[in-house]
């Protein structure tokens, strides 16, 4: 719709206008920035902080206003937060955000400056409290101690019939944890509350078996949780030799207690899982498998080496096998090879021999001639005449003697028969 | 006179873990795995105990009944 275009107004109306939006948001800034600039007082509530602007609402029971204030004033007043319920003096005046047709208008008492009041000067109390702790050093001292991871014995402190002691029963079964557990029971908001939580305190401490102790309240205001600011206790729990967890109020409070504790948590049951750092559930398991692997590495280790023995004693067996294989093997080739020579050897006699054969055939036919001859010639040996009972007349010297002519020529003659000689002298008378 | 400082758990799981890792690492000779597996067992047994000592049921006690059974 165009900004000039404008519509009727009601019929029978006596209003005036119909005016543009805008413009009437603008005017009605305009008024409401000419609004008296005054001081105002109650209880904040739903503070927020933004990187520009801090947020929250001022309450009473007749009504409420909503607050801002810009950052850069805010930080100047050196405050960390306002808890729900604080009581402040809020200086300032109407503004109005007219807003747009992509943004919502929003209403707000800017604030421009601030005190704290009532709550808000327990709060002044306990920044000035907690600078002096800091001042001392007495921050440090719990958490210096070293807290058991598994503790058997822990101490509470807390109301006895608040939902914190469930919380911390709860947190302690949620680590699998089944030591004991000592209940030092005490109010937790009145008066009496911050003398007798400190008696607790020292008590627990006081037993020996006490290994960590956890201070356990719910949420509240201020007010409520003010026993945790008491500077008797904070001093006591600072100086106390055992280790002490607090979990006061919602993680958006912050008591003077957490300030000097070993440990602060947001909640009951985180303080018991901080007081057991130890997952015991799973440290048991952890535990089995440790001790399986133990186990593992021992046989392995001796396993290993009497294998490695094993082999190094097998060692000069396998030497000696192996030059015995060796060995045969080498006997096998060399039989194989004689083998091969002596076949070669005596297929190539046989040639010669073949060969000898052929060239020795006229040599037989010679020695057969010659046979022959021999036995021609032995046909005629005087021997073998003299075998047959002749004998021979042979003069001096063996000559033979074929007359008697001639044997009557010499003086002596011999006889040569088949078995011997004679000698013999021709008789000369006979004719 | 000197004592010899008893193991916590922190520091006996801490000293299981080392021995586990050197172990691992195969550089350990044969006597030192057989020392180091006997002091491991020694420390899991400790462990084991400490876990066993918060594993019996969570038991709840007033500090009266407390103070009252410190000086029975």
């Amino acid at each position: 719709m165009s900004e000039t275009a404008r519509p009727d107004g009601i019929p029978g109306s006596s209003l005036s206008g119909p005016f543009p939006v805008g413009h009437y948001a603008a005017r009605l800034r305009t008024r409401l920035r000419e609004f008296a600039r005054v001081q105002v007082f109650g209880e904040v509530f739903g503070f927020k902080a933004g990187r520009a602007r801090v947020w929250f609402e001022l309450r009473d029971g007749a009504g409420a206003l909503p607050c801002s204030m810009w950052r850069g004033d805010w930080d100047a007043l050196g405050i960390h937060a306002l808890a729900d319920g604080a009581q402040i003096v809020a200086a300032g005046g109407c503004d109005y955000y007219a807003g747009s047709r992509t943004s919502s208008p929003q209403f707000s008492f800017a604030v421009t400056g601030l005190r704290l009041a009532g709550e808000g000067d327990l709060l002044a109390q306990v920044e000035r409290l907690r600078r002096t702790l800091h001042a001392e050093g007495l921050t440090e001292p719990q958490k210096r101690l070293i807290r058991p991871a598994l503790p058997r014995t822990i101490g509470v402190v807390t109301g006895e019939g608040g939902k914190a002691r469930d919380d911390v029963l709860a947190g302690l079964r949620r680590r699998g944890w089944g030591g004991r557990v000592v209940w030092a029971f005490a109010p937790v908001q009145d008066r009496h509350a911050a003398p007798a939580i400190t008696r607790a305190l020292q008590d627990l401490a006081a037993c020996g078996e006490i290994e960590v102790i956890v201070i356990a309240r719910g949420g509240g205001s201020l007010a409520d949780l003010f026993a945790f600011c008491d500077e008797t206790l904070c001093r006591t729990v600072a100086m106390l030799r055992v280790p002490v967890i607090s979990s006061v109020g919602h993680h958006s409070d912050h008591t003077l207690i957490d300030d000097v504790a070993a440990v602060a948590c947001s909640t009951p049951t985180h303080a018991a899982e901080a007081a057991v750092p130890v997952d015991c559930t799973a440290a048991r398991a952890a535990l089995r498998a440790q001790a399986a692997r133990l186990e593992r590495q021992s046989t392995r280790a001796i396993v290993e080496r009497a294998r490695t023995l094993a082999r190094l004693s097998r060692a000069p067996a396998h030497h000696i096998a192996r030059h015995r294989a060796r060995l045969h093997q080498q006997l096998r080739e060399l039989r194989a090879s004689s083998a091969r020579a002596v076949s070669e050897g005596r297929r190539a006699n046989l040639r010669r021999g073949a060969a000898l054969e052929r060239n020795a055939r006229p040599d037989r036919d010679r020695a057969r001639r010659l046979d022959t001859l021999s036995l021609a010639i032995a046909a005629h040996d005087p021997q073998r005449t003299l075998e047959r009972g002749y004998a021979l007349v042979e003069g001096p010297e063996g000559v033979p003697v074929t007359s008697a002519a001639a044997a009557a020529t010499w003086p002596e003659l011999s006889l040569r028969m088949r078995d011997g000689s004679v000698r013999v002298r021709p008789d000369r008378d006979v004719p | 006179m000197s004592e010899v400082a008893s193991p916590t758990y922190e520091s006996a799981c801490a000293r299981i873990e080392a021995i586990i890792a050197r172990l691992d690492s195969g550089e350990a000779g044969l006597r030192e795995t057989l020392e180091l597996c006997q002091e491991g067992r020694t420390l899991v047994e400790f462990c084991a105990g400490e876990l066993e000592a918060v594993g019996q049921g969570l038991e709840e006690l007033r500090l009266g009944e407390l103070v009252t059974r410190l000086e029975s």
